[in-house]
């Protein structure tokens, strides 16, 4: 029995500009290779790039049509940053606008954050579930993932092996979730780095002090108060 | 003694005028000076996450817009009041950019609380009392819940308090606030 190809976007909404690949379009790379196949037709939006440069109609009028999205990101404040806020926004309007249409499109999110604990991504996946409800479509599951500040740099070592494969089989569980029209609710999925958590920090700490060293500060320039105007 | 009250000006809804008429004669009535901003969509840039107000110039953005302005602003005020459309139960996105681009305030080194999750500490010794309002026209249950929880939940010397379309009530829970600066912990 042949089905139809199944529609789905990948939504990734890192707002770094710089050089540094964002790992949210890692992880979006990764979710595109486990969905390319003939059961699927993948698009690609890149949230900065269609905000920054007004080009979100397009992006918009494939949402509207898909089967399923993911909205891969990183956690700001403990919620979504200002920016797929916006995006998310005008996505909403521009479904109003359209007269509503819905298809029961499913809504997964996969969140990272920079503090070791994946649990403090789990408001922003309930933003992401309120989200769905609002435009009609089903909220599936989130992918939380702590410790987002070293993955990119250690992914290939090999203690980082069994978070690598969590991660990528938590993608496989959405594949077969879209593929197979699954009913049953699914929990959301937590990824953490097996690190200890001291050198975290240390780390972490470590390189805030040598980037400043290479914009020419010194450790006691990290603490200025630039905005009081007495203190 | 300062009020500094930021809103979003792509919410210019009945629900939010009212909101907005209650706390600016609140605090005129108990002798603050306020200062108003409201942020338009387009005004501030979204926060890009490049980490230069940590790393290259400590405690500013390097984004040349009206953040700075909005931030000092702040810094100077003893309360400050973020009147918050709630949008899919969090700020909404010109909200979330005020909010985004408050990291500068912050110091960047990794610290773990009490409880055992991880803060960054606070940049000054003390902060303006920060009250956040939601506001919305058709705000659920569900959506209420999930703003306290991101609000409140991760941090402390923050109010949330929401609009229920009772300027009386709402008086009742400023007056229960201290409007006052305080120290550090965020
Ligand atoms: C404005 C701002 C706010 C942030 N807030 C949080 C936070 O609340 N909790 C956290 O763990 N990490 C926070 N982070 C760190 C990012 O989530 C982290 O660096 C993430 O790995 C970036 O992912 P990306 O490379 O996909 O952009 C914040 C970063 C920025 C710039």
């Amino acid at each position: 029995m042949s089905e139809r190809i199944k529609e789905i976007v990948l939504i990734s909404a890192s707002p770094k500009v710089e050089k540094e690949e964002p790992l949210s379009a890692y992880l979006a790379s990764l979710e595109e290779r486990r969905f390319k196949s003939d059961e699927f037709h993948v698009s690609n939006v890149n949230v900065r790039q269609c905000v920054m440069k007004n080009q979100t109609e397009e992006a918009f009028r494939t949402m509207l049509a898909t089967d399923a999205m993911i909205i891969t990101f990183p956690l700001y404040f403990f919620c979504l940053p200002g920016l797929l806020m916006r995006f998310l926004q005008d996505y909403d309007q521009y479904r109003v606008r359209q007269g509503n249409v819905t298809k029961n499109a499913r809504v997964f999110a996969v969140v990272n954050c920079g503090f070791p604990e994946p649990e403090i991504n789990e408001d922003a996946v309930r933003v992401i579930k309120s989200f769905s409800r609002r435009i009609g479509a089903e909220f599936r599951f989130g992918v939380l993932i702590g410790g987002g500040g070293m993955i990119l740099g250690a992914k290939d070592a090999p203690f980082m092996k069994k978070v690598m494969e969590q991660i990528t089989d938590a993608f496989d569980l959405m594949r077969e979730d879209v593929l197979g029209n699954g009913e049953t609710p699914l929990g959301n999925r937590y990824v953490s780095v097996r690190f200890p958590r001291k050198l975290y920090f240390f780390m972490g700490n470590y390189g805030w002090m040598s980037m400043a060293r290479q914009n020419g500060l010194q450790k006691k320039d990290l603490y200025l108060k630039p905005y009081r105007d007495r203190n | 003694m300062k009020a500094c009250i930021i809103s979003d000006g792509e919410y210019q809804t009945e629900t939010f005028q009212n909101l907005n008429r209650t706390i600016a004669g609140y605090f005129a009535e108990k002798g603050f000076e306020t200062v108003k901003m409201q942020v338009e969509i387009g005004d501030l840039a979204f926060c890009k996450g490049c980490f230069n107000c940590w790393v290259k110039k400590p405690g500013e953005c390097v984004i040349g817009d009206d953040i700075s302005r909005i931030n000092r602003t702040a810094m100077n005020s003893d309360v400050v009041l973020l009147l918050c459309p709630v949008v899919f139960g969090q700020f909404s996105a010109n909200m979330k950019s005020v909010v985004d681009r408050w990291l500068p305030n912050m110091l960047p080194f990794f610290k773990t609380r009490p409880d055992g999750s991880t803060m960054h500490p606070p940049r000054y010794d003390d902060y303006p009392k920060q009250i956040m309002i939601g506001f919305a026209d058709d705000l659920s249950a569900e959506d209420m819940v999930l703003f306290s929880d991101i609000t409140k939940k991760h941090r402390t010397n923050v109010d949330v308090l929401f609009w229920m379309d009772s300027e009386s009530d709402t008086r009742r829970e400023l007056d229960a606030i201290r409007l006052e600066r305080a120290g550090g912990q965020l």
